[in-house]
């Protein structure tokens, strides 16, 4: 474990280090995000940001050139395109942005280059879509990753913790939950939680992914995960440095895997923290026994 | 005195030149007949079918040929019987053993008969592709970084996520060829495992914006790159695959390209700007029809002796017959919206105005 959160904490200075991204600005001006990025989308990791705030036009986030672009009901496609229209451009350092589910027709005539800033289209509708918003990925060439665009983006104000509901220790092929008082068997088993952020310009429960998980037993961190880069092994895409597959981070109904403990008998102390990208943390310490 | 030449000379060189236009007849090139056998309207019944509007079926689906005219699709028989007419929800996927119509949200789909009988329905997350003759059920998901099988129950057979988005699919029996975003290709064999991946060349900036393999996986080809774009064919060595064919384009495409092989394998073919290039694998032959408009179409007749090419300018469909490699048979010009190219029987079958047309080829 201790050499994963290593793994971990080399990927994300790597990325921060050689991602040329300053002065990377918002694709468009409303940032109403709607879905976040390593978030289980039926049964995959999402790859970027989904951004709400209804029709709005969607601006080049850096100069770049044109590499793809793909106009619904326009142009020619081999493969049903879920992203609707989009435009992908390539920018200085090996960096690609895209952005889809834009407005059919709204991509305006064949250019090549774009200055940061410039009108790509409008956020739209098309693809596998309920409704207007702008599907927007970050993907570094380089390491063949896609990065979390919240990490190099500027940051928006939010000052709404993020949520634990609950929390259960998956033992024996059971879900056991664990409160402060419980009683638990002895031996090896996994931490799950019901764990999210929530959307701060709605009353109604929006529920959004994390950035940060970390989980100490007894004082000692025993597991941490970061949802900042997406890359492929073995034909999976897997989630950080640590290359977790989404099977080892999500259970697959809605519940975030924190990490692996194996407890011995006695009195056991268990801190579990989640961060949002604004930074908000929320912490929740339980204190149970656990059986011989 | 004068020696006289023997008759036996006259008479040898007579048959000489009889000879040789025996051995080496003058092609005198062959005239096309284009011979229009029928001609059906494709206008949808309104129905309340579960699947958009079609009519009850009336045959079987054996030898039936798909067909898709704007937001209307079917199935036609060789004798111009339609079987089967509906219009797409939001699209429709199309082979020849069956058709999956579907709405733009969902992730259940039925996967129906020519005829319009369930024949499996199954679940994921994105959108379903089929293979051409309906053998191959996949998904294709949502951001388009991962690819799905669904077995003939409608169970998943394998999964694979991309390094990048993919641009282009080409889908045969037992392979599966992916372009990527990053420039890379990945061809996958039946069970989705991977045969062989790579950028087929060196460009300033690595895309892929057409792929094609053929039928027995014996190449491979894609139009890729910015600074140069470059055509690329791959020939299988062994167990890996090498230049076969590099050549450099004059197109600056950033959108995905039509690109395919023929039935047989014999040949590629590759839009080109204001041309359609076509490639003979095998022994290495480039060529180049003009096109009068933007390539929007092809269908390889008579077990591919004859291509047919359509292009589109503005509110006109130019048709092109072209012998490959020999010279163009014809072309015809139609004033129409939606416009669909492809084959019934090795014969042609054309959708313009509402209406389908069974065209027979013969160069005589």
């Amino acid at each position: 474990m201790r050499q994963a959160c290593l793994l971990v904490g080399v990927a994300f200075f790597f990325l921060a280090a050689v991602l040329p991204l300053r002065g990377l600005d918002w694709p468009v001006e409303k940032k109403i995000i709607i879905g976040t990025f390593a978030q289980d989308q039926d049964g995959h990791f999402f790859d970027g940001l989904d951004i709400g705030g209804g029709q709005q036009d969607v601006h080049a986030v850096l100069a770049g050139e044109l590499v793809f672009r793909y106009d619904e009901d326009q142009d020619y496609s081999s493969l049903p395109r879920g992203l609707g229209s989009f435009v992908a451009l390539h920018h200085e350092g090996k960096i690609e942005t895209t952005s889809c589910n834009l407005k059919k027709g709204s991509l305006g005539p064949v250019r090549t280059a774009y200055a940061a800033g410039e009108t790509l289209g409008a956020s739209g509708d098309t693809g596998s879509s309920d409704g207007v918003h702008l599907h927007f990925s970050l993907y570094d060439e380089e390491t063949a990753s896609f990065v979390n665009p919240l990490s190099f983006l500027p940051p928006v104000a939010d000052t709404q913790a993020p949520v634990i509901r609950r929390v259960l220790l998956s033992a024996g092929g059971t879900l056991i939950p664990l409160d402060n008082g419980a009683k638990v068997p002895a031996g090896q088993g996994q931490i799950i939680a019901e764990a999210y952020d929530l959307r701060q310009d709605v009353r109604f429960h929006w529920p959004l992914g994390l950035y940060g998980v970390r989980l100490e037993v007894d004082g000692k961190e025993v597991a941490r995960i970061v949802f900042d880069s997406l890359q492929v092994s073995d034909g999976r895409l897997t989630l950080g440095g640590a290359r977790l597959p989404l099977g080892s981070v999500y259970t697959g109904d809605g519940l975030v895997k924190c990490g692996g403990v194996d407890l011995r008998a006695g009195n056991s102390h268990l801190d579990l923290s989640v961060r949002n990208f604004a930074g908000n943390e929320t912490t929740k310490e339980i204190s149970f026994t656990v059986r011989e | 005195m004068k020696k006289r030449r023997p008759a036996s000379i006259f008479f040898t060189s007579v048959l000489l030149i009889v000879l040789y236009f025996a051995l080496f007849p003058y092609p005198l090139g062959k005239e096309l007949v284009a011979k229009p056998v029928w001609a059906v309207s494709v206008v949808p019944a309104p129905s309340n079918s579960p699947a958009g509007g079609e009519p009850a079926p009336t045959a079987g689906p054996q030898g039936a040929f798909p067909f898709r005219l704007g937001d209307v699709f079917g199935y036609v028989e060789p004798d111009g019987t339609l079987l089967h007419v509906g219009h797409r929800l939001f699209q429709v996927a199309l082979s020849r053993s069956g058709y999956i119509n579907y709405a733009r949200t969902g992730t259940d789909w039925i996967m129906r008969d020519p005829r319009g009988e369930r024949v499996v329905s199954f679940s994921g997350d994105g959108y379903p592709l089929l293979s051409a003759d309906g053998s191959r059920v996949l998904v294709v998901n949502s951001d388009l970084t991962g690819l799905a099988e669904v077995d003939r129950n409608g169970d998943p057979a394998w999964t694979r996520d991309f390094p990048a988005i993919m641009t282009s699919i080409s889908i045969q029996r037992n392979f599966l060829l992916i372009g990527l975003l990053n420039g890379s290709l990945q061809l996958l064999n039946r069970s989705g495992a991977l045969l062989y991946q790579g950028p087929p060349g060196p460009s300033r900036i690595p895309v892929i914006y057409g792929c094609a393999v053929t039928r027995d996986g014996s190449f491979i080809a894609s139009v890729s790159g910015i600074g140069p774009q470059a055509l690329t064919v791959l020939g299988q060595s062994g167990a890996s695959y090498t230049v076969a064919l590099r050549a450099g384009l004059s197109t600056d495409f950033r959108r995905e390209v039509r690109m395919g092989f023929s039935p047989d394998s014999r040949y590629l073919f590759y839009e080109a700007g204001d041309a359609v290039g076509l490639v003979e694998p095998q022994g290495g032959r480039l060529s180049a029809v003009p096109l009068r408009g933007l390539f929007a179409g092809s269908a390889f007749l008579q077990d591919a002796r004859i291509a047919a090419f359509a292009a589109r300018d503005g509110q006109r469909v130019n048709i092109s017959l072209v012998f490959p490699f020999l010279r163009t048979l014809g072309s015809e010009s139609f004033p129409v919206g939606d416009m669909f190219l492809g084959s019934v029987d090795g014969q042609l079958l054309l959708g313009v105005g509402g209406r389908l047309l069974r065209v027979d080829v013969e160069a005589l």
